[in-house]
């Protein structure tokens, strides 16, 4: 396990708890915004945002949130890191970037390099989640050295294509998880209840 | 004999309204000639005339729009910036006119936004859709409020002269609804004034996202679904 890239100083300010203000479109667009400058200019890549789909992403991903919320305070750590994926799961759904140049500073077996759209989101999420995790509960979260596999990420693209859902187990993995594969993007205390009551 | 009592200002309202329907025709009409006459086809001198004529509407349409944004500043203490009012509807004077206000400056910005400036917008339906609220619609949650002005502004027609062109820039072609949605979401946000534009912006995007649903609740006159709408977003802008 390894800390993440340090890109977290590219969210934009706000005095609101993070966990409030990703939720509001103005910051959320505003991060996806700066985050996606400040990763284009490290891997040496200029991306395109498309700001419709970027609101269309926003809305299902609040909207699934609210969906699996948990009623249980003690589920929040756990949820916290479920609703990263969640985000990935839209943005791989609908991609909202698109990479205009191949990136200049990434070596070519790099996770940037292959799939540069992916990469950006995925780093994106990831930052948000970390951020919000240290602010709610002091814990930084490590990554996993499957982000620095290319296999991985040749599935996690392969398999995101055909569905979604996908993405949610990816960005588990990533946080040294081992999801659920059948259900990736059901939340795994709801799904564990429900076994459990069968 | 001198009368005692200064006249009272006459309402200005109407007279804006008069004069933006004016510069709202007179640009309407640049467009369509604009689309019906071959400019770059006309041998000249037709085509230098009928340039400088085009041009002409221009400056004639921009003049208006001084001059009734003149008398918004003078009799009326009249702003063409919102300031994000909060949705408190009081029983207290002139509240109709500082929400028609408010309504016209940010439904002109919305519709910016939408790239559809040129739709006409009416202060003063706005402020008839104000004032024909029913006692009950002024009480409750925001969310309830909201809905029952949207129904009404829309009732009033608050917006005119949408062409197809401009409807076609909204899902299901209802820029009215789609536009109104996304003002009255944005009055209910909690925002910073030097966040006001950041938050109408936001406000815009989502009710594109959500306009075929804001369209069905306001076809079907639905006040419960509007406010449910309004419930579920206006803490997201």
């Amino acid at each position: 396990m390894s800390d993440l890239p340090p890109l977290s100083g590219s969210l934009p300010p706000t005095n609101e708890p993070l966990r409030i203000a990703v939720r509001r479109m103005r910051w959320f667009r505003a991060a996806f915004d700066a985050y996606v400058t400040a990763i284009g200019d490290k891997i040496g890549c200029t991306y395109k945002i498309d700001d419709a789909k970027l609101a269309g992403i926003f809305v299902r991903w609040l909207r699934a949130v609210e969906r699996q919320k948990p009623a249980n305070r003690q589920d929040r750590h756990d949820y916290f890191e479920f609703a990263a994926g969640l985000m990935l799961r839209e943005l791989t759904a609908d991609m909202p970037l698109s990479a205009l140049m191949p990136p200049a500073k990434s070596g070519a077996e790099s996770a940037a390099a292959f799939w540069p759209e992916g990469y950006a989101c995925t780093m994106f999420c990831l930052t948000v989640h970390s951020a919000a995790m240290q602010q709610e509960f002091k814990d930084k979260p490590q990554v996993s050295v499957a982000i620095d596999d290319l296999r991985h990420w040749w599935s996690f693209k392969e398999n995101a294509q055909m569905d979604a859902s996908f993405s949610v187990g990816f960005l588990l993995t990533v946080l040294g998880h081992q999801p659920n594969w059948m259900m990736p993007d059901v939340f795994r205390v709801r799904l564990s209840n429900e076994l459990q009551q069968s | 004999m001198k009368n005692p009592l200064p006249n009272p200002l006459p309402d200005a309202m109407p007279l804006r309204d008069a004069l933006r329907g004016l510069r709202h025709a007179v640009r309407r009409g640049g467009e369509t000639l604009l689309d019906v006459m071959p400019l770059d086809q006309l041998p000249p001198p037709a085509s230098q005339l009928a340039g400088a004529m085009i041009r002409e509407m221009g400056e004639l349409a921009k003049g208006m729009g001084e001059v009734a944004s003149g008398f918004a500043r003078l009799a009326l203490g009249g702003n063409d910036t919102p300031h994000g009012a909060p949705l408190q509807l009081t029983a207290r004077i002139g509240a109709e006119d500082t929400f028609a206000q408010g309504i016209y400056a940010a439904l002109r910005l919305v519709l910016q936004r939408l790239d559809a400036p040129s739709v006409y917008v009416s202060e003063t339906a706005a402020r008839m859709a104000f004032v024909s609220l029913l006692p009950d619609q002024r009480q409750g949650q925001n969310a309830d409020i909201a809905a029952a002005l949207s129904l009404s502004l829309a009732e009033v027609k608050v917006m005119r002269g949408t062409s197809a062109q401009d409807a076609a820039h909204v899902p299901g072609r209802a820029i009215e609804h789609a536009a109104i949605f996304a003002v009255m979401l944005w009055l209910q946000s909690n925002r910073s004034e030097a966040e006001d534009e950041a938050a109408l912006a936001s406000a815009t995007d989502l009710a594109l996202v959500v306009a075929t649903e804001a369209d069905a609740a306001f076809s079907a006159r639905d006040s419960a679904k509007l406010a449910a709408l309004y419930a579920e977003f206006a803490a997201h802008v």
